[in-house]
């Protein structure tokens, strides 16, 4: 019996002796440059912010709109520089279950709040009123833009973009200087003990930014079938909420097609679930901060996103996890 | 060093317990939850060496059950968000209620019976104003709803009746989650997780919590010894390579005392302790990472880091005379001595999260 489960057992093992990808060469050929392009649009976002800022300032908006591309494309690589000082958290915070965004950016425009005059105090404020999200408010927001404030929001549109590039550059410093060589050193350091598991990081990146995009980008507006909830699409003010689930399906793909780069049967199905999902998402071109959700035609059209993104992390899941070596325990994969 | 005999007596004694219901179906020392070689869910009562006395089936993946002291009875939760929770009478297998969350509000996964067996406290999320709490329910009259109280934090996961009967110990987990979001947490950057207890009618008679650089730490699992320590086991939230201690011993009115783990074997738990559980005797804690396919126990006494044992998606442990009983989602049964697992069954099944022993 034994003898005849053989070859079986083989051809489901983790190819190890074929030439796997090597962790530290998808970092530098598909992690670094997003941080790279994160933090050069962070500058040109801060450089446009000290000139004209009114919120019909077209070239500031194109400038937000780009750093806010790079950075929903390093949205899912959510591990060591990114967490170090909360720096995702001050880029990102989103949801904002408690409102506490506009809260906090209301209070300082209303106490006109000196803060933002300067930088290094500016880091100290509330991540809820920094970052692209914060930005978003101020550029894009109708009932922020009072006509008495505009001198402060100007300032503090300044303070938040200025803050954005220092965490940007701060993140692909550290990815520089210290984080590149924990993969170019994995399995000789304390962090990356091995080969695998730097890969297995690489691959959590994937299946949590899917996962996000699939319970959060769109399962927040989605809401109940009997109590949507439009109004908490993420950055529909900017109108942008289907642009973020397409660019951080593109990145996880690109990183899962790294990942998979030896294996031609697992690159397949990604590429085909990959697919389905990408096709169904700009099917939705017409709605592109799903306020479709609230009635029964539109909101099919972004549940079948959800359920192809689903269908995706599924593959994901049970092709590239068991290449990589990732065990699908019944408890370790079910955190709670 | 107290005796097994002594930790179960301390318990009888405060939980009134008379096995006359658990007696009919073979004295299990532990119930648990799994999936079985078919593919369907059922809830299993075990011996002390981890051989089946029964099973009966579960209608979907549960997470954890809570036992009635004397009725052979058990509370099946869903995983949450679940919105319902089971009880079964073990001996014929039947659903004989069902609780049902009222409207906004889902179960968290855990519960705990008073001392008496007359009333069941769940865990609870009232998902629109994210504030935890503590439902109350009528067992003598088919476990109806009578009330709820603040849980006194976000996101309170398990709670314990504390050796006076008249307190309960929640793990507030700092975590605000939403059914609209799945499993999807929503407050990371503001988390605050605390220890709180709580009377039976919902008066908070002591809350504690971590220091700000341990805000992140989510306190989920809770075991409480005879005397009144509690144990609890922690999720760190942040990079796994920045996580702190996992385990913490609190007496009430002192402050929380973490267990230490030298570096290399602390990193081993990735962040993430999934049960916690007192030895048979009391002496010592452990808590078991399924990630990192590993116990680690420690002595009480010291404080100290004892020693790990290997066993691969390990999650659930209980107290047993002579240590711990360890459940893992292989299907093994473990009675861990010195580095081993000593593995002492291998069932068809794959345990769930947590083993629950019926006299604690």
């Amino acid at each position: 019996m034994k003898k005849y489960l053989m070859p079986a057992l083989i051809a489901l093992l983790p190819a190890s002796g074929m030439a796997a990808p090597k962790a530290e060469d998808v970092v530098r050929d598909t992690v670094l440059p997003g941080f790279v392009a994160l933090a050069e649009a962070s500058h040109d976002l801060a450089t446009a912010a000290q000139g004209a800022c009114s919120q019909d300032n077209g070239e500031l908006k194109a400038r937000f709109g780009e750093a806010f591309d790079a950075w929903v494309a390093v949205s899912h690589l959510r591990f060591g520089p990114t967490e170090t000082d909360e720096r995702a958290f001050a880029l990102a915070f989103w949801p904002d279950s408690r409102g506490a965004t506009p809260s906090r950016l209301g209070a300082l425009i209303r106490d006109r709040d000196p803060v933002v005059e300067d930088p290094a105090a500016f880091g100290s404020v509330s991540i809820a009123a920094r970052g692209f999200y914060g930005l978003e408010y101020l550029l894009y927001d109708g009932a922020i833009a009072t006509p008495d404030t505009a001198d402060y929001r100007c300032a503090l549109g300044r303070a938040v973009a200025a803050d954005i590039a220092r965490n940007a550059d701060a993140i692909l410093e550290d990815w520089q200087d210290r984080y590149l060589a924990l993969f170019e050193t994995a399995g000789e350091n304390d962090v990356y003990r091995s080969e695998e598991e730097a890969l297995q990081e690489l691959f959590k990146a994937v299946t949590a930014g899917l996962q996000f995009t699939s319970d959060t980008r769109l399962g927040r507006p989605l809401g109940t079938y009997d109590k949507p909830r439009a109004a908490r699409a993420e950055a529909r003010r900017s109108g942008r909420s289907l642009r973020h689930v397409v660019i951080s399906l593109e990145a996880t793909r690109e990183l899962a097609r790294a990942l998979a780069a030896d294996a031609p049967d697992v690159a397949a199905a990604l590429g085909k679930a990959y697919d389905s999902a990408l096709e169904k998402a700009a099917g939705l071109s017409d709605d592109p901060v799903f306020a479709g959700v609230s009635d029964p035609s539109g909101r099919f059209r972004v549940e079948i996103l959800q359920q192809k993104i689903d269908e995706l992390r599924t593959v994901v899941a049970g092709e590239l996890g068991p290449h990589l070596g990732v065990e699908a325990g019944f408890n370790s994969l079910d955190g709670d | 060093m107290p005796t097994r005999r002594a930790f179960i007596g301390g318990l009888a004694a405060a939980s009134a317990y008379a096995g006359r219901g658990w007696a009919k179906v073979g004295h299990p020392a532990y119930l648990a939850a799994a999936r079985d070689g078919t593919g369907a869910y059922r809830l299993f009562g075990l011996d002390e060496d981890g051989n089946g006395l029964f099973s009966v089936d579960l209608p979907d993946r549960g997470h954890a059950a809570a036992a009635h002291p004397h009725r052979a009875q058990a509370v099946a939760f869903a995983r949450r968000p679940g919105t319902f929770a089971i009880v079964i009478d073990c001996e014929t297998g039947r659903t004989t209620s069902v609780l049902n969350a009222p409207a906004g509000m889902h179960f968290y996964g855990h519960g705990a019976f008073s001392a008496d067996g007359t009333r069941l406290f769940t865990t609870e999320n009232e998902f629109d104003t994210a504030t935890g709490m503590i439902g109350v329910w009528d067992v003598a009259d088919g476990y109806r709803r009578i009330g709820s109280f603040a849980s006194g934090g976000i996101g309170p996961h398990d709670v314990r009746l504390m050796p006076d009967g008249r307190t309960l110990v929640v793990a507030n987990g700092g975590i605000e989650t939403h059914p609209d979001s799945g499993r999807a947490k929503l407050n990371i950057p503001f988390m605050q997780p605390n220890l709180t207890y709580v009377s039976l009618s919902g008066e908070i008679v002591e809350q504690v919590e971590p220091e700000a650089s341990r805000h992140m730490n989510s306190i989920r699992h809770l075991a409480v010894s005879p005397d009144g320590l509690v144990a609890f086991a922690m999720q760190w939230q942040g990079d796994v390579s920045e996580a702190p201690s996992l385990v913490a011993l609190h007496r009430r009115g002192a402050a929380f005392t973490y267990l230490d783990t030298p570096p290399d074997e602390h990193r081993k738990m990735q962040g993430y302790a999934g049960s916690i559980a007192f030895s048979g005797n009391g002496a010592q804690v452990a808590i078991t990472s399924p990630r990192g396919g590993l116990v680690q126990v420690f002595d009480v006494a010291t404080a100290r880091y004892r020693r790990s044992i290997s066993m691969a998606d390990v999650c659930g442990v209980a107290p047993a005379q002579g240590g711990f009983t360890i459940t893992s989602g292989t299907g093994e049964i473990g009675r861990p001595d010195g580095a081993s697992a000593g593995v002492l069954i291998q069932h068809d099944v794959q345990w769930d999260n947590h083993l629950v022993a019926l006299h604690a």
